[in-house]
């Protein structure tokens, strides 16, 4: 193909700007508002730069913004129930996905299409025999009840993702060992797992993520104000004062919770986009 | 079986809008009929919008029974009326029922399976039972068709006889037309192509009796045809824009949600309700009846557009296509008899269990069984009690007595047959509340899935088409562009739209959310005024739109452009040799090629946005643009009021799992979603 003239350079470049400013403005509009301190509850007339610019909104959210946690308190929340959710899902996972990958036993085919199948569901499919089964087992309002259920949402689809890691791992290596007399579990632990470890880690980000910006059912289970998580603070703060809302205050913490997700993503982009396309 | 269903819908049927108008016409006519005074039928024209024929025959029908008070005159738009005279409105039926069963008997000629499809159709049913004017007319639309093709493009008698069909289909009713519209496009094409001129005449014979026979049966044109004509037909520019049609609301879409639900009718009017199914043939028929009837397929597609068109979405109207709809249902269905048969045929069951290695179980089964315990625990049991639940009234007021295994209890009961299910009305649902769990009877099943399936899962599949091809068009269009020689900035701009993958889907919505909010979003305040969205279904589906492809198209951007970056330059090199232009390279080189890498990234966004919540829930669209999941959501939330509802919530689950075990299946014999998952 040729090199384009200036004028296709041109118009390339200004499709690109198109495009850019429909990805770019919308997240803009959330963004100066974190940084505007002239407003209460919702702007009263449209800006696109903060009236007085501030960084009092976002120190105010860092140090309280719910009733009785700080954003440390609720970042804790965060990490320990999508970590818990992230860790039961690869530890209870982990070797179902080496079988997967692994023996050819019967049920095997019928097994995978449920984990896909189990992949593809929406959180909600199994919500309500949940909430009763952890209401009747008095875990509803626990923590320990909400890393259940995040793992539950989230463990078809890591175990997924694991079997695709460790058929990625050469056979040769594997088979090399048994001959040598290494038992499976050797070399699954030998051999295996060190070389399907990263793609794993990723399987785990997935995990976390899941539980991490989930909400909707968050606020099903906990009920006790020091147990709420970031993203339910969030949501929290939005549907209890409506339209009342200190909203800069809202964007803030959507803004604080939603940057070390975005870092991460764009760092990892290529491997949670295989993870995600539940590629093999 | 035809004359079965339609005579047990003239006993139990509830009056309907609009039967009072049609009754009170045919009175007038039977009055003139019965005094003998012929000239009044030039002037008799009770609801003009329509021509008189169909009534003038309801007309003849009740001319010889006692006359009766006749009806009051009230507005369209007025509710149907209580009462009618009796027997008059049990004739009326009738008579109707006998058109609709001929055209059952007619089509049964052309296609058995069809026949019956259209003789267990709820709405047909209903539409030609009821003192309405769509029996006369739809009887004779397919006399018209079926004529036509058996005189095949010559004058000769069956051509009169379709002739005639039209111009008397015309006199009853004008929407049928579009199956004339059908036919003279058909014949020009088709006489275009062979260049014999002369192949016309016949055509404009037909056309010219039609016209002459529509005239002959309408007498109220008799005396000033020309403006009277006019004023019938343009009464329907000003319907359109009255406030009866207006605040309807219904959305371009409605006719699928007619198409795919029954017609709901208290009195068990209807024996079996398939409406739904016989949709889903339908859709898979569809190939075949352009093969095999491509007249009725050009028919089905005329009239299919005609009504996504027409601003008026009444029910009855999708009359005008359930011929080829129900032959397209019973072609359907024959080739899902046909496939199921040749798969079942050529299984070969001893290849398979000799597959089956028991050793290698025993080796994985110790591996399998953490996972295994956790996904019963957290999945399966799950699933099997929410199948439990569904059968159940099970609700947040009955809470105690389902914790307590009420649940169980009643299910095993109820199974045993030793508690009666009756199934509640959906209405009932929602308003009572029982305190302890009873036994409902897969009858519930039933009757959640006629009342949610039809509207909110049309619209939920309408949705995921719509969203997953705007996101598809962006992405490929971008990809595309980036991977062009020579464009500058393209790290940049790849980094730069990825943004919306990177960011969580609930923050996402909350982004746009600010930019949408009715009265105080930014595009609100930009605009100086209030956008209220929310009111106009059209504009709300534009809203979710727009916000669902910032969501979704940075994904299928990158699978795109990983899978140009696979495609060596030098194919192009070769194809630009050729002289191929830039839309035959993406055609024959670039499409074929990114196809197998972009469909998986396809179905995943396609699975996403079906399941799609978190924006739904932030944007707060008006019901009934809501995906299944949210449906179940607001019906289960324990925090509102109006939730609470677990056994609906959990049917509408399994109806989610239902639907998405189809589409993994589906997918799944792409086999490119996944290796391996197809028995290897």
């Amino acid at each position: 193909m040729r090199k384009p003239t200036l004028a296709q350079q041109v118009l390339s470049q200004l499709t690109l700007l198109a495009v850019g400013l429909f990805v770019c403005l919308p997240i803009w509009g959330l963004i100066y508002m974190a940084f505007d301190g002239s407003f209460k509850g919702w702007p009263n007339e449209f800006r696109l730069w903060p009236k007085e610019l501030t960084f009092s909104v976002i120190q105010q959210v860092w140090e309280k913004p719910a009733q009785s946690l700080s954003f440390i308190g609720l970042l804790r929340n965060s990490l320990l129930v999508s970590g818990g959710a992230a860790v039961l899902c690869v530890l209870c996972g982990l070797s179902m996905a080496y079988a997967f990958a692994q023996f050819r036993f019967p049920g095997r085919a019928l097994g995978l299409w449920v984990l896909l199948l189990g992949a593809m569901l929406p959180p909600i499919a199994l919500m309500t025999p949940l909430y009763l089964l952890l209401t009747a087992l008095q875990l509803r309002t626990t923590q320990l009840g909400l890393v259940l259920v995040y793992a539950s949402f989230a463990m078809p689809f890591c175990v997924w993702n694991m079997r695709a890691a460790f058929q990625a791992v050469p056979n040769e290596l594997e088979e090399a060992a048994l001959l040598e007399g290494a038992g499976h579990f050797t070399v699954f632990w030998r051999v295996t797992l060190p070389l399907a470890a990263p793609a794993i880690a990723v399987a785990a980000l997935v995990a976390f993520l899941t539980g991490y910006t989930e909400f909707a059912f968050g606020w099903l289970f906990v009920s006790k104000g020091d147990q709420v998580t970031l993203a339910m603070a969030v949501s929290g703060m939005l549907t209890s004062l409506g339209l009342a809302n200190a909203w800069s205050n809202v964007a803030a913490l959507a803004l604080l919770m939603s940057v070390p997700v975005v870092g991460l993503c764009l760092v990892l982009q290529r491997y949670l986009l295989k993870a995600y396309l539940v590629a093999d | 079986m035809a004359l079965f269903t339609r005579l047990r819908a003239v006993e139990r049927l509830d009056i309907d809008y609009d039967e009072d108008d049609y009754l009170r016409a045919g009175q007038q006519y039977a009055t003139a009929i019965a005094v003998g005074r012929w000239e009044d039928f030039t002037q008799l024209n009770y609801r003009p919008e329509h021509p008189p024929l169909a009534k003038i025959v309801y007309g003849f029908a009740l001319a010889s029974l006692p006359p009766a008070p006749e009806i009051p005159a009230r507005p369209t738009t007025a509710q149907p009326a209580p009462r009618l005279p009796q027997p008059h409105l049990t004739v009326a039926r009738s008579v109707a029922a006998a058109f609709g069963t001929l055209q059952v008997a007619l089509l049964s000629f052309l296609n058995p399976l069809a026949g019956l499809i259209l003789a267990i159709h709820t709405r047909e049913i209903k539409y030609t039972t009821e003192v309405m004017l769509e029996a006369l007319p739809s009887l004779l639309s397919l006399i018209v068709i079926m004529a036509y093709q058996k005189a095949g493009n010559k004058w000769n008698a069956w051509l009169m006889l379709s002739a005639i069909a039209l111009g008397l289909m015309a006199a009853s009713k004008y929407l049928y037309g579009v199956v004339g519209l059908a036919i003279v496009i058909w014949h020009v094409r088709l006489e275009w192509r062979n260049r014999d001129w002369r192949a016309f005449w016949p055509l404009v014979a037909w056309g010219l009796l039609a016209l002459i026979i529509f005239y002959l049966t309408d007498p109220y044109l008799w005396p000033d045809p020309v403006n009277r004509l006019r004023e019938s037909v343009f009464y329907h520019t000003g319907y359109a824009q009255s406030t009866g049609v207006v605040s309807a609301g219904l959305p371009v879409w409605q006719p699928f949600v007619w198409l795919f639900g029954a017609a709901q009718e208290r009195n068990a009017v209807f024996v079996v309700a398939f409406d739904f199914f016989i949709a889903l043939f339908a859709l898979r028929g569809l190939q075949r009846l352009r093969q095999r009837h491509p007249l009725y397929a050009l028919w089905f597609a005329l009239a299919f557009g005609f009504l996504l068109v027409w601003p008026t979405k009444w029910p009855q109207y999708i009359l005008i296509l359930t011929v080829p709809f129900t032959l397209a249902a019973a072609e359907g269905m024959r080739a899902t008899f046909d496939s199921i048969y040749a798969q079942w045929s050529t299984y070969d069951w001893r290849k398979v269990s000799a597959q089956w290695n028991w050793k290698e179980l025993k080796t994985a089964l110790p591996w399998l069984a953490p996972g295994m315990v956790v996904l019963v625990a957290l999945a399966l049991y799950p699933l099997v009690y929410q199948g439990a639940m569904a059968l159940t009234d099970f609700n947040s007021l009955a809470i105690r007595d389902g914790l307590n295994g009420g649940v169980w209890r009643e299910v095993g009961l109820g199974l045993t047959g030793q508690v009666a299910g009756d199934t509640p009305a959906i209405d009932d649902l929602f308003s009572q509340r029982p305190t302890t769990v009873h036994y409902r009877g897969f009858g519930l099943l039933w009757s959640i899935f006629s009342w949610a399936i039809p509207e909110f899962l049309v619209f939920n599949i309408l949705w995921m088409i719509l969203a997953v091809s705007l996101q598809t068009g962006l992405g490929l269009g971008v990809a595309l562009l980036l991977n062009r020689p020579g464009v500058r900035g393209k790290v940049f701009w790849r980094t730069l739209y990825v943004l919306p993958w990177a960011i969580p889907e609930f923050v996402g919505a909350l982004i746009w959310f600010n930019i949408f909010e009715p009265s105080k979003g930014w595009l609100s305040l930009a605009l100086g005024r209030e956008i209220p969205w929310g009111d106009n279904p059209h504009l709300a589906l534009g809203v979710l739109l727009v916000a669902a492809t910032w969501l979704g198209w940075p994904l299928l951007m990158l699978a795109a452009t990983a899978g140009l970056q696979q495609i060596p330059p030098e194919v192009y090199e070769a194809a630009e040799l050729d002289g191929a232009t830039a839309w035959e390279q993406f055609r024959a080189v670039t499409w074929p090629m990114l196809w197998p890498l972009l469909a998986p990234a396809l179905i995943i966004r396609a699975i996403f946005t079906f399941n799609q919540f978190y924006l739904f829930y932030m944007l707060r669209p008006p019901w009934p643009l809501l995906t299944l999941t949210n449906l179940s959501f607001i019906t289960f939330n324990t925090n509102e009021r109006g939730g609470g509802l677990f056994a609906l919530s959990a049917t509408l689950n399994l109806f989610i799992v239902v639907v998405l075990a189809i589409v993994v299946s589906v997918s799944d014999r792409w086999g490119q979603t996944s290796e391996g998952v197809t028995y290897a």
